[in-house]
C-alpha cells in the first residue's frame, strides 16, 4: 500500500476506537470482575506463600526460625562482616547478572557482564516500539519478535537456573587445601605464611580471585597465585588496607583484619610465586 | 413546581448529594470516575489483560504490608544492648517472633515482592505477545519498562533491610558489581555504601530508597501509565476474529465474489 505509516496507524486506531464504541462491552462491571478475581488471587498466593514459609521454618539451638523450610529460614544469622563461611546469594531475579558475572571472568570484560547486557536490554527494551514500528500485531505473522522472545526467555530462564544452583567453596572447605599449597608454593616451613593462607582461605578472597585452580574469578579479580612476583610485602599490606589506592574499587578494604593479620597475609601472598 | 419533597428524600439530598455535587463542582470526580468506570472495553478482553491489574494488586498489597513493617522495623546496625544483636535484625526477629501476625505481614512482604515481580515479567509478556506497544501506546511501554526497573530496584534495596547474613553479603556483591561499572561505576558504589564499610549509613540509604524515593518513583509511573491506558484503551487479542480495529476488506476486486475476496485478502478480513 502506498500510503504512509503514521496514516495506517492513525486509521487503525481509529477503527479500534469505533469497533470498541459499537461492540465493546462496559468496563464496570464486566471486565472489573476478571480483574477483581484476578486480585483476590494474587492476595491468596502471598498469604499462602507467607503461611508455608513461616510454618515450615524450624528453629535451631542457635535461635528461632534458623532453620530453612521449602521456602527457606526465617532469617539467617545477624549480618557480620568478619564472617568468612557465608556464600553470597541474591535474590532470585538477580541470579541471572550473578551467572553472567562468571561467564565474563576475565577483568577486561566484566563491565560486559555487570554494565553492558543490562544496559544494551534496557535500550532494547525501552526501544523497541520505536525500532518495531510496523501495524502488524498477529504473532504468526511477526516471527523475528517471536524467535527473539523465545530465545530471551530461554537464556534468562537458563542464567536463572545456573545462578541459583551455583556451587561455591565454603572457607571450611578451602582450609584443607592449605597443606597443598604450602607444598606447590614452597612455604611449608614458614608458619608466618602458613597462617596468612588460612586466613586468606577463610577471608572471602576466593569469592572474587583464583588461587592455584581454587576460587571463582568474578568481578575481574586477578589469578593470585604467582602475585608475590608483583608486589612487595609492604605494597601487599597496604593493598590490602586500602585497595582504592591502587585504583580498585571493587576490592572492600581488609583493613578490619588488624595489622598483624594483615602482615600475615602478605608473607603468604609474597611467597605465591606461581605453580611451577 | 417540583413536587414536595419526603423527608426521607431531603435527608439523601443533604447529606449524600449535595456534598458529591460540592465536590464535583471544584474536582469533576464524578465526570472522572464515570469516564473510567463506564468506558468500553473491545468485546474479546479476558484473562490476559487482567495482568496488569494484577500486578497493581500486588503493589498495593505490599505498600500496605511495608507502611506495618515500617512502623516496627528500625533501620540501623548498631548492636542492640539487650540482645546483643544488631538493631534492625532484633527488630525483625520481635517483628516475625513476636509481634500479632507480624509473621504473616513479613511473610506476604517477603514473598509478595516475587510474586510482584513474576507479575511484571507475565504482564509484559503478555503486552509483547499481543503487539499491544506499537501505535499509540508507546508511552505506557516506556513507562511500563521503567516501572520494571524500579520494581527490580526495590527488590535490590528491600533485600538488605534484615541485616541477616545473607541480606549482607548479597548486597557486598551487588555494591562491588557497580563499582566495576566503567566512569560513574566506582561513584554509584560510594554512593550506595555511603561509606568504607558497609554498616548503618549503608542501610539508612538502602532504607530511605526503598520506602520513599523508589516507592514514590512507582507511584508517580503508575499514575501515568494507568492514565494512558485509560486514555487510549486496551488491545484485544490479535488473533481474536472479532478483535476492535480489525481490517476489513475495504474494496472488493474487480468481478469477485465475497468466496474469493476472503481467499484472495490475505487474511486481511477477519
Ligand atoms: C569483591 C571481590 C574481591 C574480593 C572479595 C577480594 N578481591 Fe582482591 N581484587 C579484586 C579485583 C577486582 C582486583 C583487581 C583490581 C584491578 O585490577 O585494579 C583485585 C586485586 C587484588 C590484588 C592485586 C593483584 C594484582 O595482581 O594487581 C591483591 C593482592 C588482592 N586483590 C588480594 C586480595 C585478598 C588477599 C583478598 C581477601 C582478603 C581479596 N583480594 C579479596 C577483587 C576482590
Ligand atoms: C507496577 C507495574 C505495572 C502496573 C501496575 C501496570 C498496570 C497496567 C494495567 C492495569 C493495564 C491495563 C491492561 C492490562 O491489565 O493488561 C496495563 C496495560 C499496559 N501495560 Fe502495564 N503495568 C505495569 C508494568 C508494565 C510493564 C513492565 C510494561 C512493559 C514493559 C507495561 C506495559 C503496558 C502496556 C503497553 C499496556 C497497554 C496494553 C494494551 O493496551 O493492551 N506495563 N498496565
Amino acid at each position: 500500500m502506498g500510503r504512509d505509516l503514521g496514516e495506517r496507524n492513525r486509521e487503525a486506531y481509529a477503527r479500534y476506537k469505533d469497533d470498541v464504541r459499537k461492540e465493546g462491552k462496559p468496563f464496570f462491571p464486566r471486565a472489573i470482575l476478571h480483574d477483581t478475581i484476578m486480585a483476590f488471587v494474587v492476595v491468596a498466593v502471598m498469604i499462602a506463600l507467607a503461611v508455608i514459609w513461616y510454618w515450615d521454618a524450624g528453629d535451631t539451638p542457635e535461635g528461632e526460625g534458623l532453620e530453612a523450610g521449602v521456602l527457606g529460614p526465617l532469617y539467617t544469622l545477624p549480618a557480620d562482616a568478619g564472617t568468612t563461611d557465608f556464600i553470597p546469594r541474591p535474590a532470585w531475579y538477580f541470579c541471572f547478572l550473578f551467572y553472567l558475572l562468571r561467564i565474563f571472568e576475565w577483568p577486561e570484560t566484566v563491565f560486559i557482564a555487570t554494565v553492558g547486557i543490562p544496559t544494551i536490554a534496557l535500550v532494547l527494551l525501552l526501544g523497541l516500539p520505536f525500532y518495531d514500528r510496523r501495524l502488524e500485531r498477529r504473532p504468526s505473522r511477526r516471527p523475528v519478535a517471536m524467535i527473539a522472545a523465545v530465545l530471551t526467555v530461554l537464556s534468562m530462564g537458563v542464567l536463572t537456573y545456573k545462578g541459583a544452583t551455583a556451587q561455591e567453596a565454603l572457607g571450611s572447605e578451602l582450609l584443607k587445601l592449605v597443606p597443598d599449597w604450602a607444598e606447590e608454593q614452597g612455604f611449608t616451613g614458614d608458619e608466618q605464611a602458613n597462617e596468612g593462607a588460612r586466613l586468606f582461605a577463610v577471608s572471602g578472597c576466593l569469592n572474587c580471585h583464583i588461587y592455584l585452580g581454587s576460587g571463582t574469578g568474578s568481578l575481574g579479580a586477578p589469578d593470585l597465585s604467582d602475585v608475590g612476583d608483583r608486589y612487595e610485602p609492604q605494597a601487599l599490606v597496604r593493598y590490602l588496607t586500602n585497595p582504592a589506592e591502587f585504583g580498585n574499587t571493587v576490592m572492600g578494604s581488609y583493613a578490619y583484619l588488624g595489622q598483624e593479620n594483615l602482615e600475615k597475609l602478605a608473607t603468604f601472598l609474597d611467597a605465591s610465586t606461581g605453580d611451577k | 413546581m417540583a413536587k414536595r419533597k419526603t423527608k426521607r428524600q431531603l435527608l439523601v439530598d443533604t447529606a449524600i448529594l449535595a456534598p458529591i455535587d460540592w465536590l464535583d463542582e471544584r474536582t469533576a470526580v464524578v465526570g472522572g470516575t464515570k469516564y473510567f468506570l463506564f468506558r468500553h472495553v473491545p468485546r474479546d478482553v479476558s484473562w490476559a489483560q487482567t495482568l496488569g491489574f494484577a500486578t497493581l494488586m500486588a503493589f498495593m498489597a505490599q505498600t500496605l504490608t511495608g507502611a506495618i513493617l515500617a512502623m516496627y522495623y528500625e533501620p540501623s546496625a548498631a548492636i542492640n544492648p539487650e540482645t546483643g544483636k544488631p538493631v534492625a535484625y532484633s527488630s525483625i526477629e520481635m517483628i516475625t517472633n513476636e509481634l500479632t501476625l507480624g509473621w504473616l505481614v513479613r511473610g506476604m512482604h517477603r514473598w509478595g515482592a516475587s510474586v510482584f515481580i513474576i507479575l511484571l515479567f507475565l504482564h509484559m509478556g503478555r503486552v509483547f505477545l499481543f503487539g499491544a506497544y506499537k501505535y499509540p501506546r508507546e508511552l505506557t511501554w516506556i513507562t511500563g519498562v521503567l516501572l520494571l526497573a524500579t520494581g527490580m530496584l526495590m527488590g535490590f534495596t528491600g533485600y538488605l533491610l534484615p541485616w541477616d547474613q545473607t541480606a549482607y553479603w548479597a548486597t557486598v556483591v551487588g555494591i562491588n558489581l557497580n563499582g566495576t561499572a566503567p566512569f560513574a561505576g566506582p561513584w554509584l558504589a560510594q554512593f550506595l555504601a555511603s561509606g568504607p564499610e558497609i554498616g548503618t549509613s549503608t542501610l539508612a540509604r538502602f532504607y530511605a530508597l526503598h520506602m520513599l524515593l523508589l516507592p514514590g518513583a512507582i507511584f508517580a509511573l503508575i499514575g501515568i501509565h494507568i492514565y494512558l491506558v485509560t486514555r487510549l484503551g486496551v488491545t484485544s487479542p490479535p488473533w481474536s476474529r472479532e478483535a476492535a480495529g480489525r481490517e476489513r476488506a475495504e474494496v472488493q476486486p474487480a468481478g469477485g465474489r465475497a468466496g474469493l475476496v476472503r481467499r484472495g485478502t490475505d487474511g486481511g478480513a477477519k
